[in-house]
């Protein structure tokens, strides 16, 4: 069992929360959706795992490589 | 490498075999058991391994074997030889002949020899090899540079420039140059890591700086170790100083022959035709659906560039910096190519400072190289804000539409989705025949229709009873206008294709471009000032 980390890809704010502390993820699957530019960016899981910490609410601000979930591989 | 036994030649002076017999061994033993040892105790394997690692097996061809220290006793025989703390010679990496040498750390820790005539770094014999013999440098940095203790050995000090880069400088544009910094390189071998086309470093295992820790520790006062100085994550992540980050050796030396694989041996021959195996009419109907129809959605463009070229030929160059825009290595056909694809997962694929060096740099390379370029676009601009203003985006991004202007090289321009403003000028070459192509997703202007409507009718939408009511108005009157199949109409992009037929389009155009790289090999002219 491994950890990953997930760090956001941009400064903007999360808009939609996808998935569930607990839910089980494939390689790609969108965990969340943050806001940046007008744009809607996918934070897209690197690995199969259980997502075992979501650090982040709708609306939250988060900067640029800020960890915002914690995979369990 | 030769079959008979040398010793037993006749007519030759048994006493001098055996005096290069002894003199090779020493050179063997590098800077002996216990320096060697200390260098594998680090992670880290010695310079005659890590050639051996890199190379055809039994193709290195050493040269410079017997360059040392000799220590002699009172009647003047030889007791033992130091060699020189670089190892260098022609060898092969994958059939293909290159220049390849390296610091030996174990000698010295690898500081400059001092010899009136150097055998590596800028300005030595490896450099003559590869310039006389039109291959490519492979650079195995592990060195600290120059030495204080040469001053006392030469009487005095020397003025800076005279082992300059000049050559170092020549190669960037007659034979690819590639640089494995396996060590901590400070100074002259920092400094000969960044000129090349391609830098890779050991994550974890290897810091280059233009001065290190006690350097830093004297003139600033800052206490600092040397991997959070120089060490991949700044070195690669957020500098771009080096291109790539490796996990090992091995693995460096794996992604320099990769990038080799891709390149000509000099800039007289075209790139080399690799595996076509992968059919050129092949069309993925993934491609159909993959971006998304709300414009706002961000899709995984790394993933769309992959369906389209040939399976599993794809190299990425600084994955990890500038992040905006990709830009891969591929093969078309077997053919290779130069992708530069815009990322709109990383603040819509805006262009930042960063992304416009990294994407000069490829284009540079494609150019110099004769390798086409093929450009897939969503870039919705030049990155905004205080920060991109202070970092000077605008400049660096002006920059890259001054490099896209002189390209040489053919080049396909492909606009998946996004292709305004400036940025969208740094997407393609419009001084020759190139191709504009477009997906019917795509979309263009001056400025999305938006932004523009917000800004051309200020007067107009403040004054309405509703503004915003207004401002949508008048963005529905204009928004038909945006249609690529307008612009197309006007024969003001060249064709609109179904994106399931990209592959076998661009593989055809990329087969079409060859007769006009073969026309124009050779080094590149260049004209004008940079902004």
């Amino acid at each position: 069992m491994a950890k990953v980390e997930l760090g956001s890809p941009v400064t903007g704010t999360v808009w939609k929360v996808e998935r569930a502390t607990g839910d089980s993820v494939g390689e790609g699957d969108v965990i969340l959706i943050l806001e940046s530019m007008k744009m809607e960016i996918p934070l897209e899981s690197s690995a199969d795992g259980v997502i075992v910490e979501l650090r982040v609410k709708p609306g939250e601000a988060v900067e640029e490589e800020q960890i915002l979930c914690v995979l369990e591989t | 490498m030769c079959a008979g036994n040398v010793n037993a030649v006749p007519d030759v002076d048994a006493s001098v075999v055996s005096e290069l017999g002894f003199r090779r061994g020493e050179s063997r033993k590098l800077g002996g058991d216990d320096a060697v040892e200390r260098q594998h105790a680090k992670g880290r394997l010695t310079v005659r391994e890590r050639i051996a690692a890199m190379t055809d097996p039994g193709s290195f061809r050493e040269i410079g074997t017997l360059a040392g220290t000799g220590r002699y006793d009172e009647h003047n025989r030889l007791v033992s030889v130091t060699p020189a703390p670089y190892v260098a010679g022609l060898a092969r990496i994958d059939g293909r002949a290159v220049a390849i040498g390296g610091e030996d750390f174990t000698v010295r820790g690898g500081t400059t020899f001092g010899s009136l005539r150097r055998k590596g770094g800028q300005g030595g014999f490896i450099e003559d090899l590869a310039h006389h013999y039109r291959v490519p440098l492979v650079n195995l940095i592990d060195g600290a540079g120059g030495s204080v203790l040469s001053i006392k050995r030469r009487g005095h000090s020397v003025f800076p420039g005279v082992h300059g880069f000049e050559r170092s400088v020549g190669l960037l544009g007659t034979v690819p140059v590639v640089c494995a910094v396996l060590g901590t390189a400070a100074g002259g071998p920092a400094g000969r890591a960044i000129l090349s086309h391609f830098s890779v470093m050991v994550r974890d295992n290897s810091q280059v700086f233009a001065a290190g820790p006690p350097v830093v520790k004297r003139s600033l006062g800052q206490e600092i170790d040397k991997n959070d100085l120089g060490g991949a994550a700044v070195a690669v992540d957020k500098a771009g100083t080096i291109h790539n980050a490796a996990v090992s050796e091995e693995d460096a030396f794996a992604q320099i022959r990769r990038f080799l694989s891709f390149m000509p041996d000099n800039v007289w021959q075209l790139p080399p035709r690799g595996d076509a195996s992968d059919p050129v009419d092949r069309c993925d109907e993934r491609l159909a659906s993959i971006v998304p129809q709300r414009r706002t959605q961000a899709y995984n463009m790394h993933r769309l560039v992959k369906l389209v070229c040939d399976e599993g030929s794809t190299f990425e160059l600084q994955p990890t910096y500038g992040k905006a825009v990709i830009t891969l290595l591929a093969r078309l056909g077997g053919r290779p190519v130069g992708i530069v694809a815009n990322n709109p997962m990383v603040y819509g694929g805006a262009m930042d400072v960063h992304a416009a060096r990294k994407q000069i740099h490829f284009m540079d390379l494609c150019d110099t190289f004769h390798i086409p370029i093929v450009f897939f676009v969503d870039v919705p601009g030049f990155m905004v804000g205080l920060r991109a203003e202070e970092a000077g985006t605008l400049r660096e991004g002006m920059r890259a539409v001054f490099f896209a202007g002189q390209l040489s090289v053919p080049t396909i321009t492909l606009v998946v989705r996004k292709c305004y403003g400036m940025a969208g000028m740094a997407t393609c070459n419009k001084n020759d025949v190139d191709l504009k192509l477009a997906w019917p997703t795509a979309e263009w202007g001056s400025l999305p229709v938006e932004g523009g409507v917000a800004a051309a009718f200020r007067g107009d939408i403040m004054a309405a009873p509703d503004p915003a009511a207004r401002e949508k108005e008048i963005e529905a009157e204009f928004r038909p206008y945006a249609s690529p199949f307008r612009t197309a109409e006007a024969f003001a992009v060249e064709e609109i294709i179904d994106p399931r037929e990209t592959r076998p389009v661009l593989c055809e155009f990329v087969a079409l471009a060859e007769a006009r790289l073969q026309s124009g090999l050779g080094k590149r002219s260049r004209s004008g000032v940079q902004p």
